[in-house]
C-alpha cells in the first residue's frame, strides 16, 4: 500500500537495490537459497502432502532409491519423511519442524500453491536447499521448481482428441477436483484448441477426485443424459479408466479418449483396442528433485525452473510400456525410464 | 450449619468447583503436559522467543476452531461447516486487505461474514427446529462454494506487516489466544453465557425456568461463526495469501479436539479448557512425532493410539471405581 509518492519511490529504490544485489550474488553461480555453509553428507527432508495415493507411494519409491544411490556416494546420510495427510496447515507445521531440526534440503509437493510461501522463505533464509516439484508454490524463495507443463498437457490432449474425432463432434470433458491448480491448468490449456474448433461441442464437464469410482459414476450419469458422444477429453488417468469402464458397463461403443499412464487405463486401452493418447506426471520427478537438491548443495548452479518435457504414450509405443507393467503396482503408474544421464541433461537445459 | 456470608462462600466455592470440572479431563492435561515436556526436550529451540512463537502459531487456528465447535456442542449442536467457514474467512481477508478496504475494513468484512453466517445458521437450526448436522452439512457446500467464488484458485495477498505482526517471530498469536479465553470467561458471566450450559443440557427445563434458550443457542452459532472466520483470517496472515480450500481439514479436527477435550455430543457436558487442551494435543502430536523420527505410517497408528488413550483413561478409572 503506497501512502505517498515519496514512499513509493523510496520503496522502488529499495526494490532496485535488492534486485541488483540479487543479480550480484547470482554471478557467483550458487543456486538460490544456497549459502555454501552446508557440507556433505546431507540430511534430506521430504515434505509429502499426502502419502496414501499410489502415485505418491511410487514417487516416494523413486526418492528412496535416489537417496540410496546418493548414500553410496557419501552425499546423503539421512532421509526424513513427513506426511501432512492432505492438510496444507499441517504441511507448514512439518516444514517448520524440518527447519527447527536443521535439515540441509527440503523437497516438497505443496498442499497449497500459496500457503507454504512464508515458511519456505524462512527455510531459504537459513540456506536450506528447497526443491519444489509436482504441485508448485507461487514464490521465488526456493532453490528450484520442477514440473511438467500442465497447460501443455491440456493443449496436447485437446489436439489429439479433436484430431481423432475429425475436427467436429460432441465431447465430454473430465477434470480433476475444482480449485486445484493442476486440474485448472490442464483444463485451461485445452481452451485454445477448443475455441479454434467451434464444431467441437462440449456436452458436459465433470469435476471429480482423481479416482476411478467417482469418475465412473459421473460419466455413467452423463451417458444416460447424452445418447451421442464422439469423444472424451479426460485430463487424468484414473478418470479415463472410469470413463472406459462406464462406457463398457453401459454396453456403449468406446470412443477416442485421452488419458494418463495409469496402469489400469493402459491395460484397458490394449484390452478394448482404444484409439488413445496419454501423457504422464513422471514419478521420477521425486528422484530428480532429490538429485537436484544435492547438486545445488554441492555448489552447482541449478536453473530456478526445470521444465520436464511431457513423455507421450500413443498407439505406437503402448506395447513397450505394457511390457514393463509387471514392475508396477496394479493401481499404479507406468512411468518412463530414467537415469542419471537424463537428470544431467534436464539440469543442463536453459 | 455454615454461617459465612453468601459473597464469601461464592468465592470459596469457585476453586473447588473449577477443580471438579477438571476431573474428566485431568488425564488429558497430563498427556498434554507430557507431550509439551517431550517437545521441549527434543527441540530446546522451543524456549526461544521465535521457537515459541512458531509453535503457538501452528496451534492457534486449531485452538480457535476447537472453541468454535465446543461452543456449539455445549448447546447440543454441531457444525460441519467450520472448515468451509475458515476457508471463506481466509479468502475474504486475502482479497480485501490489500485492496481499498485496507486491513481494518478487511477484518470487519471477515468478522461480519462470520457473525452473519453463524446467525443465519443459528436461526435456521433453532427457529425451524432442523437438525444441526443437516443444516451445517448443506451450509458447508454453500459456504465452500462462496469461498471458491470469491477466490477461484489460491491467490490474493495479505499486507506483509500484518503477516509479520500476527505470524512473525513474536508470540502475538499466544497473546491473542489468552485474550480470547479471557473474553470467553467474561461471556460465561453474561446472561446469555450462563444460559449456554443449561440450554444444552436440559433445554426444556431451562426454558421453563425462564432461560432464554433460543437466544443462547443462536448466539452460540454467531460466536462460532466469528471464531471460524477469525481462524481463517489468521491462516491467511500466516500464509500471506488466500486459498479457497485451506480450511477443509478443520471441520474434522475441530470435532476431534472437542471430543478429545471431553465435550459430549449431547450438550451441556465438558469445558472449554478441555477443548483447548484437545486442540493443543492434536497440534503437539505432529511436531513431537516428527522429532521422534516416526515414519508417516507409524504416525497414523500412533495418532490413533494417543487419541484413544487420552479418551479412554478416565473411563478405565470409572470402571475401577
Amino acid at each position: 500500500m503506497m501512502k505517498s509518492p515519496f514512499f513509493a519511490s523510496a520503496s522502488a529504490l529499495c526494490l532496485g537495490l535488492v534486485l541488483s544485489l540479487g543479480a550480484g550474488s547470482q554471478a557467483n553461480a550458487a543456486a538460490n537459497c544456497i549459502k555454501g555453509d552446508r557440507k556433505a553428507p546431507y540430511t534430506i527432508g521430504w515434505a509429502n502432502i499426502y502419502s496414501v495415493p499410489t502415485w505418491m507411494k511410487q514417487t516416494q519409491g523413486t526418492i528412496e532409491a535416489e537417496v540410496e544411490t546418493l548414500k553410496k556416494q557419501g552425499l546423503v546420510d539421512k532421509l526424513v519423511v513427513t506426511d501432512a495427510q492432505g492438510d496444507a496447515n499441517v504441511q507448514i507445521q512439518q516444514i517448520q519442524s524440518m527447519i527447527d531440526s536443521n535439515v540441509d534440503a527440503i523437497i516438497l509437493i505443496a498442499g497449497s500453491s500459496t500457503a507454504p510461501a512464508r515458511v519456505l522463505a524462512d527455510a531459504c533464509a537459513k540456506g536450506i536447499a528447497i526443491i519444489n516439484f509436482d504441485s508448485l508454490v507461487d514464490t521465488d524463495k526456493v532453490t528450484a521448481k520442477v514440473n511438467t507443463d500442465s497447460s501443455q498437457w491440456g493443449d496436447q490432449a485437446a489436439k489429439f482428441l479433436i484430431d481423432a474425432i475429425g475436427g467436429k463432434g460432441k465431447i465430454l470433458i473430465l477434470n480433476g477436483p475444482a480449485g486445484v491448480s493442476v486440474s485448472d491448468d490442464r483444463r485451461k490449456g485445452a481452451d485454445a484448441e477448443l475455441k479454434a474448433h467451434p464444431d467441437v461441442k462440449v456436452l458436459a464437464e465433470t469435476n471429480t477426485p482423481y479416482n476411478v469410482a467417482p469418475a465412473q459414476e459421473a460419466v455413467t450419469s452423463l451417458l444416460f443424459a447424452n445418447p451421442e458422444i464422439d469423444g472424451i477429453l479426460s485430463l487424468g488417468g484414473a478418470l479415463s479408466a472410469g470413463a472406459v469402464l462406464a462406457l463398457d458397463k453401459q454396453g456403449r461403443e468406446q470412443v477416442p479418449i485421452t488419458g494418463e499412464n495409469a496402469r489400469q487405463f493402459l491395460e484397458l486401452w490394449k484390452e478394448k483396442g482404444l484409439k488413445s493418447w496419454a501423457t504422464m506426471q513422471p514419478n521420477w520427478l521425486g528422484a530428480f528433485a532429490t538429485y537436484t537438491a544435492v547438486q545445488a548443495l554441492e555448489g552447482k548452479d541449478v536453473p530456478a525452473f526445470v521444465k520436464i518435457p511431457l513423455p507421450v504414450i500413443d498407439n505406437s509405443n503402448i506395447d513397450a510400456y505394457l511390457a514393463r507393467a509387471k514392475d508396477f503396482p496394479a493401481d499404479g503408474y507406468i512411468y518412463s525410464p530414467y537415469d542419471e544421464e537424463l537428470f544431467k541433461k534436464l539440469l543442463a537445459q536453459k | 450449619m455454615s454461617t459465612v456470608s453468601p459473597a464469601k462462600s461464592a468465592g470459596a466455592l469457585y476453586w473447588p468447583v473449577q477443580m471438579r470440572r477438571n476431573i474428566g479431563v485431568r488425564s488429558l492435561f497430563i498427556v498434554v503436559l507430557a507431550f509439551l515436556v517431550a517437545y521441549g526436550v527434543l527441540f530446546p529451540g522451543l524456549f526461544s522467543a521465535s521457537g515459541f512463537a512458531k509453535f503457538t502459531q501452528s496451534w492457534f487456528p486449531l485452538a480457535l476452531v476447537a472453541m468454535a465447535q465446543a461452543i456449539l456442542m455445549l448447546t447440543g449442536g454441531i457444525s460441519l461447516a467450520i472448515g468451509a467457514t475458515v476457508s471463506l474467512g481466509a479468502v475474504i481477508a486475502a482479497t480485501t486487505m490489500a485492496g481499498p478496504l485496507g486491513v481494518a475494513g478487511g477484518a470487519a468484512a471477515v468478522a461480519l461474514t462470520g457473525l452473519g453466517i453463524g446467525t443465519a445458521t443459528g436461526f435456521i437450526v433453532v427457529r425451524l427446529r432442523l437438525p444441526a448436522i443437516v443444516v451445517t452439512l448443506a451450509g458447508s457446500f454453500i459456504i465452500g462454494g462462496a469461498a471458491l467464488l470469491v477466490l477461484p484458485r489460491p491467490g490474493g495477498a495479505i499486507p506483509a506487516w500484518l503477516s509479520d505482526l500476527l505470524a512473525g517471530n513474536t508470540p502475538a498469536a499466544f497473546v491473542l489466544l489468552v485474550a480470547i479465553v479471557l473474553l470467553w470467561k467474561l461471556y460465561l458471566a453474561t446472561p446469555l453465557g450462563l444460559s449456554l450450559y443449561a440450554a444444552g443440557e436440559n433445554p426444556v427445563g431451562a426454558y421453563r425456568s425462564g432461560v432464554p434458550v433460543d437466544a443462547a443457542r443462536v448466539a452460540a452459532y454467531a460466536i462460532s461463526g466469528l471464531l471460524s472466520t477469525g481462524a481463517g483470517l489468521f491462516v491467511a496472515a500466516q500464509t500471506g495469501s488466500g486459498d479457497p480450500v485451506i480450511g477443509t481439514a478443520f471441520t474434522l479436527n475441530s470435532i476431534a479436539a472437542a471430543v478429545l477435550g471431553g465435550i459430549g455430543f449431547l450438550g451441556g457436558q465438558g469445558t472449554m479448557r478441555g477443548a483447548l487442551a484437545g486442540s493443543l494435543l492434536l497440534s503437539l502430536m505432529i511436531s513431537v512425532m516428527f522429532f521422534l523420527g516416526f515414519t508417516p505410517v507409524a504416525q497414523y497408528v500412533a495418532q490413533g493410539l494417543i487419541i484413544i488413550g487420552a479418551v479412554a483413561i478416565p473411563q478405565f478409572r470409572k470402571v475401577q471405581q
